[in-house]
């Protein structure tokens, strides 16, 4: 059990890295666009509204997987090329980007009215009292769930490597020291592990946020 | 968007029968969805109440189990399965698979893809059973408890009837996820819609994967499968979303005004955990 970890354990640690890397530049897009959606999906204008929603929509709606094809072979043909890494983070990015926007706005929603009433009538502009007022209160509320999406983004980025992209992820280097050494269950218990590790230390990180910064209403 | 929309991209979609052939493939889709989340209410129960047992043992198993399976990826799963599972369970599901069943469902690697999906779901809806058992008052079973009814009997008539139903809509937001989830298989070489459409880009003119003469652009063709996922998940979502207003109403009792237009704002009867 333990010389299928040693042996390879190069090849465990690249892929735990890109693993890692991956789901960290995923969040961070997932993150700013989210926002962006957010604030379109409480902005103070029905137009706005409705594309946010349509967003939402239709990312959240949509298989990673086909949103993987469209983004690296489909733009490809389209004779826009862009490398697996781009299109790998991308596309989780967006994907993640539309469970973002759901729980901030829900986040927006718990904060309670005379908030941003008092923003608008201390005469900042919608935007600056989105910004200054509502938002920071409404990202405290979410921590709880924004925890539960990087853990899904987590597990969603095992599609990434797992798809026409090959990007040499955990699951993708556990495959392939299982063709190298046949020791299949090893192979896939030493990346379970891996997973584990990462979904376990996110769990930590968020429960440690939550305890500093949760809001008590 | 010249390319996107140009009409000679777009020509495979109506020639030979395409269109309806990704229908007939979604429908695999479909039909992998509905067993796979039957299979995993069954055996979502069942951990449920193992994980709600008084012996702390087996309390620990389950959770354990629950755990682990709730938090490995899905295609980790299916790809080990699929690498994994006997021979003879493989080759025995496709000597002896129902004959009215697809072509597509009778593989030998189907089981793998329905295990992994049931292994995976079984475990998220048992976490969502837990907490919606767990969030009924507690007085519910103290009453049950107080009337001289035996924990099996509590369970059945008391608790499980109302704790279920609060789980409805999260099952069918569940039932979404799945839904996408189903492309995964693919990659275990399924012919589902998404491998299907593939199917349609490599080969012109092949009869087996009922391309025809034009050879179908990716783009369009996934454009037009996430489409169709779109479509039915959005459906799904609207149904969840009412469900949810639903149980909400009926958690506040018969005195509350019906607002019309603010089901957005309703909150989900359980805390439960996230979507994805």
């Amino acid at each position: 059990m333990l010389d299928v970890l040693t042996e390879n354990f190069d090849a465990f640690a690249s892929g735990l890295w890109v693993t890692f890397r991956l789901v960290l530049a995923s969040f961070l897009i997932a993150l700013v666009l989210g926002t962006v959606v957010a604030a379109l999906r409480v902005a103070p204008s029905r137009a706005l509204q409705r594309l946010g929603a349509i967003y939402v929509e239709v990312f959240r709606n949509l298989p990673l997987l086909v949103l993987l094809f469209i983004s690296f072979a489909g733009l490809r043909r389209a004779g826009i090329g862009i490398g697996p890494w781009v299109a790998g983070i991308a596309s989780l990015g967006i994907y993640t980007s539309a469970y973002v926007a759901e729980s901030l706005r829900s986040g927006v929603f718990a904060v309670s009215r005379g908030q941003r009433e008092a923003g608008l009538s201390l005469g900042f502009t919608q935007l600056q009292t989105l910004r200054h007022i509502v938002l920071p209160q409404a990202f405290r509320t979410v921590i709880p769930p924004l925890g539960s999406i990087t853990i899904a983004m987590i597990k969603n980025s095992a599609i990434v490597g797992a798809s026409l992209l090959a990007l040499p992820d955990l699951l993708k280097q556990a495959r392939i020291v299982n063709s190298n050494t046949f020791q299949t269950t090893e192979s896939f218990f030493w990346a379970a592990v891996g997973y584990m590790l990462l979904t376990v230390t996110v769990t930590v990180l968020f429960r440690s946020l939550e305890s500093r910064y949760a809001v008590k209403r | 968007m010249n390319y996107l929309f140009s009409p000679d991209n777009w020509q495979w979609l109506w020639t030979d029968n395409n269109a309806g052939f990704l229908l007939e493939a979604f429908l695999i889709n479909i039909e992998i969805a509905i067993v796979s989340m039957v299979l995993a209410l069954i055996v979502a129960l069942a951990l449920a109440l193992l994980s709600l047992s008084r012996a702390t043992p087996v309390r620990l198993v389950a959770k354990g189990w629950v755990d682990v399976f709730r938090n490995l990826p899905l295609i980790f799963l299916i790809l080990y399965l699929a690498l994994s599972l006997p021979e003879w369970l493989r080759e025995g599901w496709a000597d002896n698979a129902p004959a009215f069943l697809p072509d597509a469902l009778r593989g030998e690697l189907v089981l793998a893809g329905i295990i992994g999906l049931v292994l995976y779901n079984s475990a998220v809806m048992a976490e969502i059973m837990r907490a919606g058992i767990l969030s009924l008052d507690r007085g519910q079973r103290e009453a049950a408890s107080a009337l001289g009814m035996t924990y099996r009997d509590q369970m059945r008539f008391v608790i499980l009837p109302q704790g279920l139903r609060r789980m409805v809509p999260a099952t069918v937001s569940q039932l979404i996820t799945l839904n996408k989830d189903t492309t995964l298989v693919s990659i275990i070489t399924i012919q589902e819609v998404v491998r299907t459409g593939r199917g349609l880009t490599q080969t012109a003119g092949n009869p087996f994967v009922g391309g025809g003469d034009i050879q179908a652009p990716i783009l369009q063709v996934m454009i037009f499968v996430g489409l169709l996922f779109v479509v039915t998940n959005y459906a799904l979502s609207r149904l969840s979303r009412r469900l949810e207003v639903r149980e909400s109403r009926r958690a506040a009792g018969e005195g509350r005004v019906a607002v019309t237009g603010v089901e957005d704002l309703a909150v989900p009867a359980t805390g439960g955990p996230s979507r994805s």
